[in-house]
């Protein structure tokens, strides 16, 4: 019972993270490596306000996301958007994000150092579920987790935005010759990919200790989570993230705990064997 | 003079050790990008198999050149297995898989203690002709050892990228649907290019375990995988020379920096001079690709760049 509830919370921060991770790649068409370490940057961003401004932790919540998305989009006009008008491939967006991953990681390094950080929130006892022990964080995380995967369904079903984003994620060409403001478009889904991200960072804050090398280690279990749910389908992405963070949990009732994110590794590598395009998604 | 000579010359020796270590690493790389266009994020992972398997098996018992044969073997061994779920897709396949193994393997080089002694690592092994090179002469003899070495492997692919199956290579770089009309077996061609990069890895680990005379699973970490890549890239994608030229003057740049604030006031602490280190190679890696992607000895024409 208890790896389930832990597998609850990781998995739901695996798939909030990892959405925005798939409709960048199935948008823009490219692996952002760098896409962990925004996660870093916002659970750092949150630290800084929460500890060191000494705001609330939900301010400081709010800071991270928008500071997260402002580096995203300054990310998108500095370097994406001029490599795309250069018809830069994939392979060289890939190099570009890996090298801007370890940019991102060294400097949280560099300012805080390599030592574990947490917010300044009061220490509680957890209460008793079902002769599980449950942290009110765990609660938190999975309460504002689920009221986010609710807005983005709101978001990406019901408003012009949504519904532009997943036609330019369908295809870009199409999307262009309807009359969609394609740029405008990507930049919409950076800030709504990397918000997520963000919420995800600070989220996993909570739940566990703030380090700079955090993003990287959730990175892996991320790529199993879009693949798991087949890239560029967020709701696939959260039930990838789910699938990937309770098989790591219950791991653990087998195999050591380092071995935890070796179980996304193996996921990975039979899933991309046996069906390629993902647990939902069509032949192609 | 002669004192300035001798104080310098040790440094010298070292950057030279470690850039020669580093070449024959980034040689495998640059065959695999270079010249087949695999994004291999997972590199360091065959160097950490090459060097692990030497040495576990020449401290039980196991004759040097077997165990280096052995370790070059089986780190192609295993880049044959990363290679069949991955080489049939998309390109970003291979580097997300890579790039997991190689935390896969450290995490098991840090965890499983019956084999691999865990986070204490490895010494106490032989090093090749070492009873017959007197101790004080020991590493100019393996700077002599390990310029052949990459001499050989530098040669060795130089013909291998001339011939007929080099320039299957380099076509499947460019359109592989090309060879794949003409009936090559694209896949198998990726394959043999992984399984070949991924055995000049491992032989580059144990001459790294030769010259530090102590591994752990530290010496592994992900950040080795990148320097491989400023390394290839700097140099020159596709150019065997560019990669030799790129791993001096990483070595060159890494002494460089761990001696500047002998002469330089620097204001940082040591583990920020670190941090700052790697900050410097990601920035590197991302101007290059952006404003100078052929690097200092590559081609335009013979870039992995376009889809």
């Amino acid at each position: 019972m208890q790896l389930i509830i832990n597998g609850l919370v990781i998995g739901s921060i695996i798939a909030i993270t990892a959405i925005g991770l798939s409709m960048i790649y199935k948008t823009l068409n490219f692996v952002n490596f760098a896409h962990g370490d925004f996660v870093a940057f916002a659970a750092y961003i949150a630290f800084f306000a929460n500890k060191e401004l000494g705001v609330h932790l939900a301010v400081a919540f709010l800071i991270a996301i928008l500071a997260t998305m402002l580096l995203g989009v300054s990310m998108e006009k500095v370097v994406w958007r001029p490599m795309r008008r250069k018809k830069a491939s994939r392979t060289a967006l890939i190099i570009i994000s890996i090298g801007f991953a370890l940019v991102l990681r060294n400097t949280l390094l560099f300012i805080w150092g390599g030592s574990t950080r947490c917010y300044d929130i009061p220490v509680r006892r957890g209460f008793d579920f079902f002769g599980a022990t449950i942290t009110h964080n765990q609660v938190l995380v999975i309460i504002v987790a689920f009221i986010l995967m609710f807005l983005l369904h709101y978001l990406l079903s019901r408003t012009m935005i949504g519904k532009a984003m997943r036609a330019l994620s369908d295809n870009i060409d199409l999307a262009r010759i309807s009359g969609i403001n394609v740029d405008q478009v990507i930049l919409w889904t950076w800030v709504i990919g990397l918000g997520l991200a963000a919420s995800g960072g600070v989220l996993y804050g909570l739940v566990t200790a703030i380090r700079p090398s955090m993003g990287w280690y959730l990175l892996l279990p991320m790529f199993a989570a879009i693949i798991l749910g087949g890239i560029g389908n967020p709701y696939g992405t959260i039930a990838g993230g789910m699938v990937i963070g309770l098989s790591q949990e219950l791991s653990t009732a087998v195999l050591p705990t380092e071995y935890k994110f070796a179980v996304s590794f193996v996921v990975m590598a039979v899933m991309l064997l046996i069906k390629p395009e993902g647990l939902f998604g069509g032949a192609k | 003079m002669t004192e300035l000579l001798g104080a310098i010359l040790p440094y010298i020796t070292t950057i030279l050790l470690f850039a020669s270590i580093y070449a024959v690493f980034a040689l495998g790389l640059n065959l695999e990008w270079g010249f087949t266009g695999l994004i291999n994020f997972g590199h360091v992972a065959f160097f950490a198999i090459g060097a692990y398997t030497t040495v576990l098996l020449n401290i039980s018992g196991c004759p040097l050149i077997i165990s280096v044969i052995a370790g070059v073997a089986l780190a192609g061994f295993f880049g044959f297995l990363l290679g069949i779920p991955t080489l049939r897709l998309r390109e970003d396949y291979l580097a997300i898989v890579t790039i997991g193994f190689s935390e896969v393997v450290r995490s098991i080089l840090l965890n499983e203690e019956w084999l691999t002694r865990g986070p204490f690592g490895v010494h106490g092994f032989d090093r090749p002709f070492q009873d017959a090179v007197p101790y004080q002469h020991y590493n100019t003899f393996l700077l002599i050892l390990f310029v052949a070495i990459l001499a050989i492997v530098y040669f060795a692919l130089e013909r291998l990228i001339q011939s007929p199956w080099g320039r299957v290579l380099k076509s499947i770089r460019e359109d592989e649907t090309v060879p794949y009309a003409l009936g090559k077996n694209v896949f198998s061609y990726k394959l043999q290019s992984l399984i070949i990069g991924s055995a000049i890895a491992g032989l580059a680990g144990t001459m790294l375990a030769f010259y530090i005379t102590y591994i752990n699973p530290c010496t592994f970490k992900p950040i080795e995988t990148f320097y491989a890549w400023i390394i290839v890239i700097l140099g020159g994608t596709a150019s065997n020379k560019g990669t030799i030229v790129g791993a001096i003057i990483l070595w060159a740049f890494f002494s460089g920096t761990k001696f500047i604030d002998r002469i330089v006031p620097v204001p940082f602490e040591s583990h920020q001079m670190g941090a700052f280190r790697m900050i410097v190679i990601g920035l590197l890696l991302m101007l290059l690709m952006m404003y100078k992607p052929e690097g200092i000895f590559g081609r335009k024409e013979e870039l992995a760049l376009s889809d």
